[in-house]
This record gives structure tokens, sequence and C-alpha cells, in this order.
């Protein structure tokens, strides 16, 4: 039935970084050439190989690909249980992507431990590509929990001055999470039992209880619901859960700020998409008013949080939490827009933010400071590193063309159909996003350059070369999404119905619109007495089919 | 059906579509090739690309996009008026998915796609033709440019702005005018702020994007609400779509129902606010007085002729949502006249000659709105056109004066260069002469139809509105035609005061007068040490402010009101007619125009704005002392510092929304660290407590009593301790006695 585990690609990609993690075990600590470029050899092969899945997968299916399923506790009904849809696959690659650019990110910012550091990097991409490809809740619990350890190391090491306080804020606070996530797992589990089913902790039969659980008291409903969402939105980070992040992004080495912004938080909206919202549908629905406004609260707090700071990558990290909040606004809207919008919203978010990171990273690593007010006028003397940054700004406050913009529009159109109001209130983050941006790029690119500031070199070879992925991929994105969508697709679809399976039911207004596209401009000469009455109805027939 | 399939395969085909899409790429390619090539050779340290490459590159682009345009004009001016629209769909764009909308589910797909027809046509022969001319001139004006290295810069940025227009006029789709529309915001911003290292250009870029964010909530709120109630944002959809919506008593959008009419006045409106900020009308007009810091050529092209007309387009282009929106339109119309009124005032108490022009334009675009507000969709929109040829001609002809003058922007230090610099006095004053609206020139038959329009609205149909937003716009045509001849005689009468030679004490130093370092070019006036005086600039750049004059001069004829059809035809109104919405049908009236248009047509061109022109010229050409003016200034400080300020409606922004916004931001942020984090390290430090706490007593209680057993152990062990003494015959003799009374009781048992 399915192909035998050897003939799993997604799980060798997932593997390939641990792997390569024990053969570099057994280099000596000296060679800090060979973690360099071995490190980059594993990450970039995996990658390549991580592609292919781009090709194979089924468009026109919503179900589980490159399902694979074998016993693991077979008492306690544990499989070792893998496979991806559209939603996974599309951040297991955004996850290949951006661990090859964070491992070549490191290789001049990283001074001490190289061997340690680059196995914890390739540990960190195997937990976190384990947990998207995970079709057992068990095992997904395992990976979420084990891709803490790499972290609370890279930060705790390789961090700044409070890095052992970040480090353990990181730790107990996700730690917290999981464990308010672990006791929803097992009262769905032992739900499973209560009602006489073979308990299981396959992902498909936790979504296959959601019936079940309408059943049950409101009481324990609200109460799982929160449960799941409190673990989520830790993770998210969601307000009033934010402050660890600011935290442990601006201790954590530049890689590690990568990693975070641009995989980790994902694994709080990719825990809505694949648990809250398909399990707790109508809970969810109870609950939304108080969700949407930690959501609006997380927008504009955000930013306007991110617009006094004086520290780059706090501004960067406040952005991010912004940021996120408009990727749940787009997720709570339930509807294929807002959701294909929020799947966006990670991926862009995964795009524009890891790349602000090593935009930042780049002058701490010449000037030693992240203080704005020790910049200016850098694009004089940077024209390169100028233009990659007004990219990249342009790209997070989302201008149309760049992938945030596909993003935003994505969301801010599905929360308007879902609640019109809270997206009026959303749309005034945008106003300021692009203030505290551009007010960022003033002060650290334009305005006199001080004769310290001058001597900074522009981007090396290495750095263009890690950069130019991410432009890519972000004018890709803004210009031709469509394939991204098609991947999203059907699973999106296959969730709307889950959460409302009324949904598409109402009437299709697609060839209406194509008659009156075809009618066009001459629909707006008056028409002499019948001819207007006459057409309406003829276009409201066509409409049923 | 076969006529459905006919009727799609005309729709997909449509004559000469093919290289449509060249039109809005061709800039973009010419500004990717000479920002890329300069940008490698910036970084790569090698000399700047050849500036003959860089202008054939940016020169040519634009040139082969407008005679495209040309072509594709000519060949919808030869088919008939309801077919005039050509459409090529490049790309499906964004395919979003199924959406809840009004009446069931669309699919919210838009395409990457051009429409090509009378108005985006017009539109695009604007963009291209008057961009080139700008070129052009920017060949010549940005001659320091060419020399020190950031000539590719601006030419790039120049080409990538026509791009971003052609995009924002030729879309076919609210999404893709909305990316042209974002796109020249980008380029303006970049160009404001092409003298980066000027923090007051900087500024001014950054103030214009935020700004223009604003208004982009209210459109981006508008288009969502189109979508909802129409499922689609393509045009010719919404167009064929308006007639069966507005027949309907009332549509139902989250659960709220109102009346289409209800609907489409808060599309309109919210629509509008993004056109206040684009077009920088009331109160979101602050961004284009500062805008000013960019180089000349940008002014000219960005901030008069093309982008901030955008606003203008999109109404016209929205006509059908306007004009079932009579609420949405008086709004327009009053603030597009209370924008002229407030703009022109402010253009009175100028003396940056940028400046001037710059409240100028927001005027002339209050005008244009007024004209939509009054339905007068095409009397806007021709203002548009003629407004784009004599202001461009006057933001050139005064980047001519500025570089022969050295960089000197400030009126009193200039004068007398009438017979220096003929060919851009005569196009300046021919530019003035439309402005004002004079017959015949452009100005004339565009203003003056818009204030017919606004006037008719309250003669014939009775809105009292009409009639004030009349009497604003007569007020502010008044201030512009004397403060268009207030600049003319202070820049060209007279003698020229820059040299030294300034018997009248008007010429102020550089630090006496606030705006004087904002010089446009980047650098202090420095040179006035020169000893030669201006003299006419190269012929690259006067010519094509020439042309612009000529075409100020003549192009008001491309649209005679019907009122004076003996002069011509109103081509102009009669080939966009077929895009707008007719409400019913209209039968061609013949009716004689009433006797009030020709008087108040003879009473503009000929007493208000002639009177307002001569008082100007009697207050500073007469007495060349400015004694009036400056006894009116000593009068009324107040007033004047007033005016002056722009009634300090940047001052009260800072005070009322930018600085609160900070504040806020700066409290939240105490509040995130102090109560938010302050709850997550409390809990700590409280976790941590407690933890002492239980050592304590683990330490104290716990082990104290495991200790106390200990040391009861010890004390009472000391007897039996004594018996441990080491010595083997000890031991061996308490054996002894142990075997013996083992021994003794087996013995007994």
């Amino acid at each position: 039935m399915t192909a035998p585990w050897y003939l799993n690609l997604p799980l060798w990609v997932t593997f390939v970084p641990l792997l390569g993690a024990l053969a570099l075990l057994l280099v000596p600590k000296e060679k800090r050439r060979v973690f360099e470029l071995g490190a980059l050899a594993i990450a970039i092969i995996d990658f390549a190989i991580s592609v292919p899945l781009w090709f194979q997968y089924d468009r026109g299916s919503a179900a589980v690909q490159w399902a694979f399923s074998t016993d693991w506790i077979p008492s306690l009904g544990v499989k070792f249980a893998i496979g991806m849809d559209g939603i996974s696959l599309v951040l297991f690659l955004l996850t290949t992507f951006i661990g090859f650019i964070a491992v070549w990110c490191s290789f001049s910012a990283i001074e001490e431990r190289h061997k340690e550091y680059y196995i914890w990097l390739l540990v960190m991409q195997t937990s976190m590509l384990g947990v998207f490809i995970c079709q057992d809740v068990f095992l997904f619990y395992l990976f979420w929990e084990l891709m803490l350890v790499p972290m609370y190391f890279l930060i705790a090491i390789w961090g700044g001055p409070q890095k052992l306080y970040a480090a353990i804020k990181l730790f107990l606070y996700t730690l917290t999470g999981s464990v308010l996530m672990l006791v929803g797992i097992l009262a769905i589990y032992f739900l499973q039992k209560k009602v006489g089913m073979t308990p299981s902790f396959s992902i498909e039969s936790f979504q296959a209880m959601a019936p079940v659980i309408l059943q049950q008291t409101k009481t324990f409903q609200y109460l799982l619901a929160l449960a799941f969402f409190i673990g989520f939105a830790i993770k998210v980070p969601m307000f009033p859960f934010h402050t660890w992040l600011p935290d442990a992004h601006v201790q954590a080495p530049t890689a590690g700020s990568v990693i975070l912004a641009g995989i980790l938080l994902k694994m709080g909206t990719y825990g809505f998409v694949r648990f809250l919202l398909p399990i707790l549908p109508s809970a969810t629905k109870a609950l939304m008013p108080y969700f949407l406004t930690l959501t609006i609260i997380g927008i504009i707090y955000g930013a306007l949080v991110a617009m006094i700071q004086k520290d780059m990558k706090k501004l960067v990290a406040y952005s991010s939490v912004s940021h996120l909040a408009l990727c749940m606004l787009g997720l709570f809207a339930m509807n294929p827009n807002g959701i294909m919008g929020g799947m966006f919203q990670m991926i862009n978010h995964g795009i524009s933010t890891s790349a602000l990171f090593l935009i930042v990273g780049i002058v701490y690593e010449r000037r030693h400071t992240r203080q704005i007010a020790d910049f200016g006028g850098l694009s004089k003397t940077m024209p390169i590193y100028a233009t990659i940054f007004m990219i990249m700004t342009m790209s997070s406050i989302g201008l149309p063309g760049l992938n945030g913009f596909i993003g935003e529009a994505a969301i801010l159109m599905g929360a308007f159909q879902a609640h019109p109001w809270w997206a009026v209130a959303a749309t005034t983050g945008i106003i300021l996003g692009a203030a505290y941006m551009l007010w960022l790029y003033q002060r650290v690119m334009f305005g006199p350059i001080s004769e310290t500031n001058a001597k900074m070199a522009d981007l090396n070879a290495r750095e263009i070369a890690y950069f130019t992925p991410l432009i890519v991929a972000a004018f890709w994105i803004g210009l031709w999404p469509t394939p991204l969508m098609k991947v999203l697709k059907a699973p999106i679809d296959k969730l709307v119905v889950q959460i409302d399976p009324t949904y598409f039911k109402a009437q299709a207004l697609e060839s209406r619109q194509k008659a009156a596209a075809q009618e066009g401009m001459a629909g707006m000469a008056a028409p002499e007495a019948h001819a207007a009455e006459g057409h309406a109805p003829a276009a409201e027939a066509h409409g049923g089919h | 059906m076969l006529m459905e399939h006919a009727a799609s395969a005309a729709l997909s085909t449509p004559v000469h579509a093919s290289v449509l899409w060249l039109i809005p790429f061709l800039p973009l390619f010419g500004a990717l090739l000479n920002g890329a090539y300069g940008l490698f050779c910036k970084a790569s340290g090698r000399k700047a690309p050849s500036t003959q490459l860089v202008d054939l590159l940016a020169l040519g682009s634009v040139g082969v996009a407008f005679l495209l345009a040309v072509g594709y004009f000519v060949t919808l001016m030869g088919q008939a008026p309801i077919n005039r629209s050509i459409t090529q769909s490049l790309w499906t764009w964004v395919d979003l998915g199924g959406a809840q909308v009004m009446d069931g589910v669309a699919r919210n797909t838009v395409a990457w796609a051009y429409k090509f027809d009378p108005l985006s046509g017009a539109m695009a022969l604007l963009v291209t033709g008057v961009g080139f001319l700008i070129h052009l001139f920017s060949t010549g004006y940005m001659s320091e440019e060419r020399q020190d290295g950031r000539y590719y810069r601006f030419m790039a940025y120049l080409n990538l702005f026509v791009f971003s227009m052609l995009n924002l006029v030729l879309g076919a789709n609210i999404l893709m005018m909305f990316l042209g529309w974002e796109g020249v915001g980008l380029c303006s911003y970049l160009l404001i702020g092409f003298y980066f290292d000027k923090e007051f250009a900087a500024a001014a870029g950054k103030k214009a994007f935020v700004t223009n964010r604003i208004g982009d909530f209210g459109f981006m709120l508008g288009f969502f609400l189109l979508f909802q109630i129409f499922g689609s944002v393509d045009f010719d959809t919404l167009m064929g779509m308006t007639r069966s919506i507005m027949a309907r008593p009332e549509l139902t959008i989250f659960g709220l129902t109102h009346s289409p009419t209800w609907w489409f006045n808060l599309a309109g409106i919210l629509l509008f606010v993004g056109a206040c900020g684009k077009s920088a009308q009331i109160p979101l007009y602050v961004w284009l007085p500062d805008a000013m810091a960019g180089p000349t050529p940008v002014s000219a092209l960005i901030h008069a002729a093309t982008m901030v007309t955008s606003g203008l387009y999109m109404i016209c282009r929205m006509n059908f949502i306007y004009t079932n929106a009579p609420m949405a339109l008086s709004v327009v119309l009053f603030v597009g006249a209370l924008t002229a009124l407030v703009a022109a005032s402010m253009g009175l108490a100028q003396y940056d000659i940028k400046k001037v022009l710059a409240y100028s334009t927001v005027s002339q675009l209050g005008f244009m709105f007024m004209g939509m507000g009054a339905g007068a969709y095409t009397a806007g929109m021709f203002h548009v056109f003629t407004h784009a040829f004599f202001k461009a001609a006057l933001f050139l002809g005064s980047g001519s004066v500025i570089m022969a003058c050295h960089h000197e922007q400030d009126m009193r230090n200039m004068g007398g260069l009438k017979s220096k610099m003929p060919w851009t006095y005569a196009s300046m004053l021919i530019a003035t002469i439309a402005i004002a609206g004079i017959f015949p020139f452009s100005g004339f038959f565009s203003k003056d139809e818009i204030l017919w329009k606004v006037f008719e609205g309250w003669y014939k149909e009775g809105h009292t509105l009409n009639l004030i937003a009349w009497l604003m716009g007569m007020a502010g045509a008044f201030m512009t035609a004397f403060y268009m001849v207030r600049l003319m005689v202070m820049t060209f009468a007279g003698e020229y005061r820059g040299a030294g030679h300034d018997p009248y004490g008007h010429t102020v130093k550089a630090e006496g007068h606030h705006d004087a370092h904002h010089d446009d070019h980047g650098h202090a006036p420095s040179h006035s040490g020169h000893d030669h005086g201006p003299k006419e600039v190269v012929w690259n750049m006067w010519v094509p402010v020439f042309i612009l004059a000529l075409l100020a001069l003549v192009g008001g004829f491309l649209n005679i009101p019907h009122s004076l059809h003996w002069l011509g035809g109103a081509h102009f109104s009669e080939w966009l007619g077929p895009l707008l919405y007719q409400k019913e049908a209209v039968h061609a009236s013949h009716e004689a125009a009433p006797a009030i248009e020709y008087g108040l047509m003879a009473w503009a061109t000929l007493v208000w704005a002639p009177g307002a022109m001569l008082l100007a010229w009697w207050i500073y050409k007469m007495d060349p002392t400015w004694a009036k003016a400056k006894g009116f200034v000593a009068k009324f400080p107040g007033v004047f510092r007033w005016v002056h300020n722009k009634y300090f409606v940047d001052e009260f922004y800072e005070w009322a929304i930018i600085g609160p916004c900070k504040q806020l931001g700066a409290q939240l942020w105490a509040f995130d660290t102090w109560v938010v984090d302050g709850m997550v390290n409390g809990a700590a430090r409280f976790t941590l407590i407690w933890a002492n706490i239980s050592f304590w007593f683990d330490a104290k209680i716990v082990d104290g009593l495991v200790n106390f057993v200990a040391w009861l152990l010890q004390r009472f062990s000391g007897g039996f301790g004594k018996l441990q003494s080491g010595r083997v015959q000890n031991y061996a003799f308490v054996m002894f006695l142990g075997f013996l009374v083992f021994a003794f009781w087996k013995f007994l048992a």
C-alpha cells in the first residue's frame, strides 16, 4: 500500500540533518572549516532533496501524501505515522529553505565551540522538520518538545549578555504551553476511550473526534479549546504571552533569530491550523471575540511598541509580534481567503523577518552594536546592503509586488468577510507597520554618515549569496503566488469544510460574473427601457451551474 | 451558448493585444537594467555606467512605450465606441479560493491583466508622453549627478515610476490598480529622498509614504467592500454588474440591509480617503509641500502631472460607483472645494518658488475633485490633462530658473530673468496664463468648465452645497491668478537681485529663511559667489518646457464646451463617454446654452482672473519696492505667519497624532516591560522565593528532624562507643563471653 520507509522522501529529508550531525560528531573539534562547510553541505543537500516533494505533490487531493505508518507503542495506540498535506508541505519546504540560510549566515558570527554549534543547528533542523511530517499526535508532541533543547543551547551558549535569562525564559514559557497542550491531547485521547472507541493518537482520528467533542459539556469544550489555545498562543506568540520573544531574539545569535522567526514561531500557527480549528471549531467560534481581541491588540500593540525601540533587533522582534497576530487574524477568519492569507503570512514572515534579522546581523558583526542611534547614512557606503534592506523593508510593510502584500491583502480580505469591524481595526496596523519600518530605515540608512560607519564594508559574496534566495522568494511570491496557492487550496478547502460544512454550498457566482465581464463597458450606457430588465435574469440563470 | 463562445473568444484575443504588456514593462526593463548595472558598478568599485547608456535605456524605454501607446490609441480610434477596449491577461496573479460574498460564493481570482480603453489609453499617453519630456529635461537638470555617479539611480527610479504609474492606469482590476498605487508611492518615496544624506529629504520621503498609507487604509477597505458586493474586483465585471445591483431594492451585507445607494456611498467615501492621500487633499495633503525636497523633475512628473492625479483617475474609473453614490460625490465636491481654496491661500504667502507651485498643485487638484464631485467626470479628467501640461511646464521652468540661479529657490533672490532666459520665460508665461484660465488657453476650457458644472448643480438642481463650492472655487481661482503673477513678477521682472544688486532690500540670506537650506539639489546655495549671472539653460531643458507650454496653449481645443460648439467639438468628453455610467438613457439635447453660462464665462475670463492678475501686477510690478505687500505683512504679522506656515497643520498633526502615537508606544513598552513581563518575572521571582522557603524548610525542618534524630542517636550512643576500644583482647573477651552464653542456652535447651 504505502512505500517502505527507505523510499519515503520526507522521512529522509527529516533525518538527513540528524545523520549529518552524527557524522560531524566524529570530526575533531579544532577543524572549524569542516563544520562550517560540512553543515552547509548537509543543509543544502537536505534542501535539494526536499525540492522534488514540491513536484511530486498531488495538488488535486487534500489527503495526506507520502503516508507511512508503523506500530510503535501498540498498547497505547501510538504509531510512528508520517505524511504531509499541502499545509505541512509548504512549511516543511520553508524549513529546509531557511535551514541552509541559517547555517550559511553563521560562518562569521560564531567564534567559539563550532562543533557543538553546527551539530545543534542540524539537530534543530531535524526536530523542526519532524513536527511537520507527523501524523501522530504523540510523535508530534515528541518532536515539539525535542525542538526546545537545541534552541535552548543555541541561545544559552552562543547568545548575548543576558543569554541565560532569555534561554530559560524561552524554555519555561514554551514548556508551560506544551504541558497545557499535553493536557488537551490526553483529554481527547481519554475521551476516545470513554465513548468506546479504540484509542489512537493519529491526527486523523483526533480530527474525527470533532462531532463527539461537540456532544460534551460546554465547559469541557471551552477548557479544551483554551488548553490548545494557550499552548499554541505561547509559541506564536500572541499577546500577552509574547514577552519571551523579544528577549530570545535579542539574545540569540543571528542564526538563532532566523530559525526562531523563520520557523519556530510557525509551530504555533501550524498548531492552530492542525488542531484547534478542525477539532474544536464550535468552541473556537464561541470564544472568538476573546481570541480576536487578543489578536487585534497584538497587531496594534506590537507595532506601537516596535515604533519606539532603540535596538534594531528588538524592533524586528516586536514587528514579529504584530505580523504573527495578523497571521492569526487570517486563521481566525476561518474562511478560505483568511486561512490562505494566514498560510502566506507564515511563509512571508519566514522570508522577510528572517531577512531582516540577517540584515541586523550584518551591521552587528561589523560594529558590534545594534543601537539605531549608532547608525545613519549607511546607504552611502553600502549600496547593495541598502538595496536589500529596502526590498525587505517593503516586503515587510506589504508593498504589492512583493510577498508581504499577498498575505496581508488575503488576510484582511478574509477577515473583512468574516468580521468587518475587526478587519478595520487590523488595517490600522498596516499604517503603523509602514511608519516603524520606514523610520528605522531612515535612521539607519539615510542622513549624514559618521566616520566609523563610513568604514563599514558592503556585503561580501557569501552574504549576497545567502540573501539572494530570500529575495528571489520574495519576488516570486509577490508576483506569481499561484503555484503555492494551488498546493494550499485543497487542504484549506477541506479545513474550511471541517469548520463549516455549508461554506461552499452557497450559490456559485462564477458564470454570472463571466457574463457581466463580457458585458463590461456596454453596461455603462443606459438601456432603452427593456434591455436591462431582460439581461439581468438571464445572467442570474447562468449562475446556477 | 454559441454567442457566448464567440464573445469570450473575442474577449480573449483582442486586436493586437499581444504587446500591450510592453507599454508598462519597457520602462521596468529600463529601470532594472540601469539599476542593476549601476549598482554592480558601484559595488564592485568600477566607474559609473556611461551616462549616454543610461540616457539611451531610460529615454528609449519610455519613448518606445509612448509610441506603442500611440499605436494602441490609434487602433482604438478606429473602432466603434462600444468596442474600444483591449485587454491582455498575462497570468493569474492570485487565486485565494472561494469567498462568501453578498450573493453566494465567488472565486477570489485576480489576473495580472492590462486594459487599454479610452480612459486608461489617454492616461497612458499622458504618462509616457509627459514622462518622456521630463526624462529629457532631467538629462540636463541632473548634470551634477551625471558627474558623481548617482545619475543611474535617478533614472532607474524615474523609469520605475513610469512602470508603476502605467500599472495604475492600465491595470484591469482594482488589485492591479493598487499595485501601481503603492508602486508610485514607493517611487515617490525613493525620489523625494533621492538626496538621502539630507535629513529633511529622507524625512519628507517617509512622511509622503506614511501619509499615503493612511489613505490606503480607506482605499483597501473600499475595495474589500466592493468585493463583498460584486464578488469580483475586475473592472469589466464591476461595470457589467452595476446596473443589475442598482436595480435591487436593497442589499444585505454582514447582516446589514441597506439600499444599494447606501452601500455605494460607503464604498465611494472609503475609496475617496485613498484618493485624498494620493492626490493630496485635505486633510492628507501635508506631504506634498514637503515632497518638494525631491529634484525638480520629480516634482514635475510625480507631484504635479501624474501620480497626484491617481485619485482623479480612480474616481473616473469607478464613476459607476460614484454616479450612484450622491453622498460620496458631495463629500468629494466639498473636500475638493475646500482644498482648492485653502491651498491657494497658502500659495499666496510662499517665497520658495517650488512651494508656490506645490500649493498651486494641491489647489488645482482640489478643482479637479470639484469637477468629479459635481458629476462632471470628463471636465475633471480634462483638467488633469491640461494641468499636467501647464503645471509640468511651470515646474520644469522653475527647475531651469533654480539651476540658472545656482540652486537658489527663494524668489526674493531672483528677478530680472526675463531677458536672460527668454525661452523659459515665454514658456512659463504661457503656462501662467493657462492656469489663470484666460481664453483661449487650455486652463480656460478645463477649469471654467468645472466651475460651470458646479454652478449648474445649484442653478438647475438647487443643491446649496454646489453654490458654496462654486463660491470657494471662484475665490480659489482668483488667488491662483494672483499668486502666479506674483511668482512671475518676482522671478522674471525687474533686475536680477542674486548678484548683489538689490536696491530695495528684497534678498534674504540663507540663514534668515528657514526654507533656504531645503534646496532641492542636495547642497546649500554656496555658488552665490559666482560672478557670471543666470543665463538660458541648455536645449534639452528648455525644449521640453516649451513643448509643454505649447500643449498648454492649444490643449484646450480638445474639449470645447457645448456652449462654444462653434469653436469645435467636445472630443475629449465624447471619447470618454462610453465609459461613463448613465443612470437613464439620455438623448443628445441641442437646447441652447443658458445665457448665464456665457455670462459666467465672460466674467471669469475677462474680469475675475485678469483682475487678480492686475492686482498682483499692481502690487509687485508697478511698485518694485513691494511696499504694499510688505506693509500688509507688517500690519497683519499674525495672518501672514499663519498662512505662510500652512496654518500650522503640520504642527497640529505632530501634536495631535504623531506625538501621542509615539507616547502611546512608549507607554505600551513600559507596560510590556513592567506589567506583562513584570508578571512573568514576578512569577519567576515568586517561584524563586518559594523555592528558597522550601529550601529553608528542607534544610531547617525536614533535614532538621533528620539531624535531630541523628543527634539523639549520637547522644545516646556514647555508652556504646566505649565498647569500641579497638583492643583485640577486649573483643576476644567479649566473643568468648558470648560463646559461653550461647553454649549455656543450648545446654539448657
